[in-house]
């Protein structure tokens, strides 16, 4: 088996959806600022770059005609780099790292980057035309709204309102500090926009208080546990993570900041999809050998407080390894983005605060799970 | 908009409730705006203004037509941004009522004002000529006061006063502008305190009051008695202080016990009622204090409560005393010979007030006309004082007077024997100063079909509907059931209309001048037929509407239907089926159908597709358009404004939108007759619609919203039928649906849902509370 590594990542701003300062940017032109600054900033020569997989929940409109290839071209990419969009929803990012180093198991390339991108924006969560097959949408949860699911998991596994909505304030104050901290500026790429050059998420909200959050109406049921504050938001935003055999990544200088040792998808009941993460991890942390104690870091993507809480309780994760710099609910859930960000933001962890193994997980609409176990490299 | 072209930039100094609407008003009218008001937080300068900005967004009624409107006023202060009027063609003062400040405040304006432009002030109770003191004499060449009324979008009056220095040409232009674009009724008024309406208004609450202390009136009764059946609005003279402010009413007589002659009659009425004093002392202003003359029972009931005059208590409101006969319904006469108590407060109301305004001729307008204009467009009268002489008889109430040793005053002596209004030579006129009578002349521009009314008979006319013309090959169809309710008469007036208009006439303008156009099919005949399972008349009728108005559309002549007010349902989807819509900017349309467990069932279903998709703005595909009619129609959404109405789709970006209500059927005609030069009749739609995949789609969302309790149960039941025709049926994306089939599937959703007891029961809810039946 070659060593594949993970040698670079940078994202965008993450910005609310609508009222935030990127939604009059275009998620293609979002998608190559990120891709240009982190070839730019590795210092690699652009055409060693095998191909660009763009990760995208609704890949239509401006987020249309395979995106990957245009983001390449306006990012100015050589034209022998590849483009290739993928879409697995949420997992859509993470998948692309999967595949990549896929590929370079098979001896199919040695440097690929992988991006995701989504405006929530422009191109809204259904698409443009949504059209569910009648007969199954009859018979099936198939196309179960998230919030739907998120309450169905808080009632499954009992995670009441109270423990959302610690877990919630929890996020948005380690991303708060975080970001004080300066530990979010540097993967950040500054993006320039009609209204001056974006450079900090708009997303956080380090100021939420239990008492705040408690006040707020059931976001998707009336008798329900989840508010828009137990929720992960609306979001635009891109992230690219570049991907390399490790001879490759040595041979050129490319920094190394952990090694993919194992990953996994697993499909669930889509009414109760957030617990994707459980089984998917179990899978990948059982194909690179480990045990959840043996973890340092976790990336485990918050779509919903409930559906993270399980997650963590199924899976038996210290709640100190998990989202050190804050999650979704805190920095925001651009969905196609957010795979390649979190195992960006494992390996950066892993490399920034020692460690040995990270997880890097993240639930998918539909049903389903992924998961990538990182290994640091000293 | 002629007037519109000549003021391109307003600026409103003063961002009070008045100066704001003001603002909001000039912004409505398309016309960037300035508004400024004091630096009161250093580190916010111009908090102030803005702050009043954004408490309208907020405001129902609402100040703005549209966001868009909103966005045309910059905000400021008077210390940093004074210099920014000399952009301005128009600056309106509306600052407190202190001569002082406005006199310091014009002189700063006169430093940065440019040559030409007009300052004008808000002001109800001070001077003009004590207003320029001191200024220059350019300054006054373009200085005049625009008196607004309260709310500036919804009161229609303005009241104009230039001074003896006044530039002609200048006040001409404030008229014009005032009326073509801010939409308002300009009334001239004489530099006298409180103008006209002000000036009666305030003497007609007093007079009210006064005698329903004194006659032991209770204020259910006085309201009773003192408003419908004299033509003005259900709340009376006690309903009316709690709506404006009772706290306003010391401030409105101090300003005029100020100002008035030594021997104007409000002097010997004007009083302090110690119950008033004490109830504003204690924060029981009216509707926005804890309460007023009437309020909500507090223990959670929400019962009506009238305040006691006697005792100063609140107790449960009596039922409105019915009047008898013809006493209740604009008989005046009848009304003031009423035996007991009901008969002579309303003489006592009455008989005061009317004297007063005719004994103020010529000193606060120059005619009888001006008056009537400023009462009903400024206190909403039906009539105004010298109409409701008229209906009294002016000898009848002169005699009363005299018998009474009270002063006539000379302008009865001078109608002896005649009315102050008369209809002569197919004209309204009335009676002059000089003892003759003079044609009433409306603005170049306005058309009423109440004056084409008086000048003969009409064309065609059956029980709901009657046929006008209005000149120039153009007829006008009127609806003329209760709310304008849409019924079989209707349909059938326009079936025998169109081969009338395509042989002799060039247009058809679809109008009238009830308060709303009209609030859709006429559900209490609905829910008879329902009430009797009578579902062949509801199909025929259904059928009936849906010929109509395909026959409308597809006519060899152009027709263009002029809304103001409620445009609901029936009432909406003729417009839609209209080659074009001349809107007055007050209408409200919607199709409401949902609400009463519905569908739109005349054509509005496909109509607002076919508009929708080809929005330019919308993505491509089958569902963008379907689901965009789907969010409106199912919330029964109602556009706010004309404005509003473009946003969701009833309105085309071609339809125009008239300000002033007086000039909308001039417009429509305008527009009828421009459409009829080589007029070819609209080519049917054909749809692509995405079937049950959408149906699916559109039925997820709703459960979505049962979910959190915001849909019904039967909502749901309406939902999916209204998904039904709006995706085509079982469609198939890759099939042509025909306006035919649409047509089709709406009659089958409609006629499935009549029958259900649940859209019953919504109807007769409807029917019996004005409110929808969340079952």
């Amino acid at each position: 088996m070659k060593s594949v590594v993970i040698a670079g990542y940078a994202r965008s701003p993450f910005h609310l959806a609508h009222k935030g300062a990127l939604a009059r940017v275009r998620p293609d032109d979002l998608a190559a600022e990120v891709v240009r600054a982190l070839v730019e900033r590795s210092g690699l020569e652009p055409a060693l770059i095998e191909d660009l997989i763009v990760g995208c929940a609704f890949p239509e409109a401006e987020q249309g005609f395979n995106v990957a290839r245009l983001i390449g071209l306006i990012a100015g990419l050589p034209l022998s780099v590849g483009g290739m969009t993928v879409n697995r929803f949420c997992g859509s990012s993470m998948s692309g790292v999967h595949y990549a180093a896929g590929q370079i198991q098979l001896g199919a390339g040695e440097a690929f980057l992988c991006a995701g991108v989504e405006s929530m924006s422009r191109v809204p969560m259904t698409g443009f035309n949504p059209m569910p097959n009648p007969a199954l949408a009859a018979r099936s949860p198939a196309y179960i709204a998230m919030g739907d699911t998120a309450e169905n998991v808080a009632g499954k596994f009992g995670i009441d309102r109270a423990a959302q909505e610690a877990f919630a304030v929890a996020s948005q104050q380690k991303a708060g500090a975080a970001q004080a901290a300066g530990k979010l500026k540097d993967e950040i790429v500054p993006i320039p926009t009609k209204g001056g050059l974006i450079e900090a998420d708009g997303t956080l909200r380090p100021d939420t208080t239990a008492e705040a959050l408690a006040s707020l109406k059931p976001a998707f049921s009336a008798e329900g546990s989840v508010t828009a504050g137990t929720s992960s938001p609306l979001t635009d935003g891109a992230s690219c993570v570049l991907v390399t055999s490790e001879d490759f990544a040595r041979s050129h200088g490319l920094p190394i900041m952990a090694r993919v040792v194992g990953v996994a998808i697993s499909g669930c009941a889509p009414e109760i999809m957030g617990i994707g993460p459980v089984e998917a991890s179990r899978k990948a942390m059982a194909r690179a050998g480990i045990e959840p104690d043996q973890l340092d870091v976790v990336e485990l993507n918050e779509a919903f407080a409930s559906q993270a809480i399980a997650c963590i309780e199924q899976l038996g994760l210290n709640p100190a390894t998990v989202n050190i710099d804050g999650g979704a609910i805190a920095i925001g859930h651009p969905l196609g983005a957010t795979g390649a960000r979190i195992v960006g933001k494992a390996a950066q962890i892993l490399q920034r605060d020692g460690g040995k193994y990270a997880l890097a997980t993240q639930c998918i609409g539909g049903g389903q799970g992924i998961a990538t176990v990182l290994e640091a490299v000293r | 908009m002629s007037g519109a072209a000549t003021i391109s930039r307003v600026c409103v100094i003063g961002a009070g409730v008045m100066g704001a609407g003001i603002a909001a008003q000039v912004a409505n009218a398309g016309v960037p705006v300035l508004l400024l008001d004091v630096v009161r937080d250093p580190a916010d300068r111009s908090a102030v203004a803005r702050g009043a900005v954004e408490r309208m967004l907020k405001t129902d009624p609402a100040p703005f037509m549209s966001k868009a409107a909103a966005r045309l006023v910059e905000t400021g202060n008077i210390e940093d941004d004074l210099a920014k009027v000399a952009d301005c063609d128009w600056i309106i003062e509306a600052i407190v009522e202190r001569l002082d400040l406005k006199q310091a405040l014009y002189a700063k304006i006169e430093d940065h004002r440019h040559e030409g432009a007009i300052v004008s002030s808000n002001t109800s109770s001070i001077p003009l000529d004590r207003l320029v003191e001191g200024r220059s004499e350019g300054f006054r060449r373009n200085f005049l006061i625009t008196h607004f009324f309260n709310p500036p979008r919804y009161m229609r009056l303005i009241e104009l006063v230039s001074g003896t220095g006044s530039d002609p040409a200048q006040v001409a232009r404030i008229a014009d502008f005032a009326d073509r674009a801010l939409g308002k009724s300009v009334v001239r008024a004489k530099d006298t305190p409180g103008f006209i309406a002000n000036r009666i208004g305030t003497f007609w609450i007093q007079a009210a009051m006064n005698a329903a202390f004194d006659l032991g009136v209770s204020v259910e009764e006085a309201d009773a008695i003192a408003g419908r059946p004299m033509g003005v609005p259900k709340t009376g003279v006690f309903g009316l202080a709690d709506l404006v402010g009772i706290d306003l009413l010391p401030h409105l007589k101090a300003s005029l016990l100020a100002t008035l002659p030594e021997d104007d009659p409000y002097r010997a009425i004007a009083r302090d009622e110690g119950l008033i004093g004490r109830m504003i002392a204690d924060g029981f202003t009216g509707r926005k204090g804890k309460g007023g003359f009437y309020r909500l029972s507090a223990d959670g009931q929400r019962r009506k409560e009238v305040l006691d005059l006697a005792s100063g208590e609140y107790r449960a409101a009596a039922k409105a005393p019915s009047l008898p006969g013809k006493a209740g319904s604009g008989d005046l006469a009848a009304l003031l010979a009423l035996p007991g108590k009901a008969g002579a407060y309303a003489w006592a109301v009455l008989g005061p007030t009317l004297a007063y305004a005719a004994s103020l001729v010529p000193a606060i307008a120059d005619d009888i006309a001006a008056v009537d204009a400023a009462m009903k467009l400024g206190y909403n009268w039906k009539w105004g004082p010298f109409e409701l002489i008229d209906r009294i008889g002016a000898d009848r109430l002169a005699a009363r007077l005299e018998g009474e040793g009270k002063a006539v005053p000379d302008l009865l002596r001078l109608a002896g024997g005649r009315t102050f209004w008369r209809v002569e030579g197919w004209k309204r006129q009335f009676l002059g100063l000089d003892g003759d009578y003079h044609d009433l002349v409306r603005p170049e521009g306005v058309l009423l079909l109440d004056d084409i009314k008086l000048a003969g008979a009409p064309v065609m006319k059956s029980g709901s509907a009657v046929l006008w013309d209005a000149g120039d090959g153009v007829l006008v169809l009127e609806f003329t059931g209760k709310m304008n309710a849409l019924d079989g008469e209707v349909m059938a007036l326009i079936g025998k209309a169109i081969p009338l208009v395509a042989a002799r006439h060039k247009a058809l303008v679809v109008y009238n001048e009830g308060s709303n156009f009209s609030a859709g099919a006429n559900l209490g005949l609905a829910l008879f037929a329902l009430n009797i399972a009578a579902w062949g008349e509801v199909e025929k009728l259904v059928v009936a509407g849906q010929q109509a108005y395909k026959a409308l559309k597809y006519a060899p002549f152009p027709v263009v239907s002029a809304p103001s007010g409620l445009a609901l349902g029936g009432g909406c989807e003729i417009l839609l089926h209209s080659d074009a819509i001349q809107a007055h900017a007050e209408s409200y349309i919607g199709l409401v159908e949902c609400g009463v467990g519905l569908v739109p069932g005349w054509g509005g279903c496909g109509e607002m597709i076919d508009r929708w998709r080809k929005n330019p703005a919308m993505p491509k595909g089958p569902m963008p358009a379907v689901s965009k009619v789907f969010e409106t129609i199912s919330t029964a959404t109602v556009a706010k404004s004309a404005a509003e109405a473009k946003e969701l789709g009833f309105l085309r970006p071609t339809d125009g939108v008239t300000m002033n209500r007086d000039r909308l059927l001039a417009d429509a005609k305008a527009r009828a007759l421009q459409l009829a030069e080589g007029y070819v009749p609209p080519e049917p739609p054909q749809f692509r619609l995405p079937g049950p995949s959408g149906k699916a789609a559109l039925m997820m969302a709703v459960e979505g919203f049962r979910a959190r309790g915001l849909a019904t149960p039967y909502d749901e039941v309406v939902a999916a039928r209204l998904a039904d025709v709006l995706t085509g049926g079982e469609a198939d994306p890759v099939d042509v649906v025909s306006e035919e089939d649409m047509l089709g599937l709406e009659h089958r959703a409609f006629m499935a849902l009549v029958r259900d007891p649940r859209s019953l029961a919504r109807v007769e809810h409807m029917l019996e509370t004005g409110k929808p039946l969340r079952n």
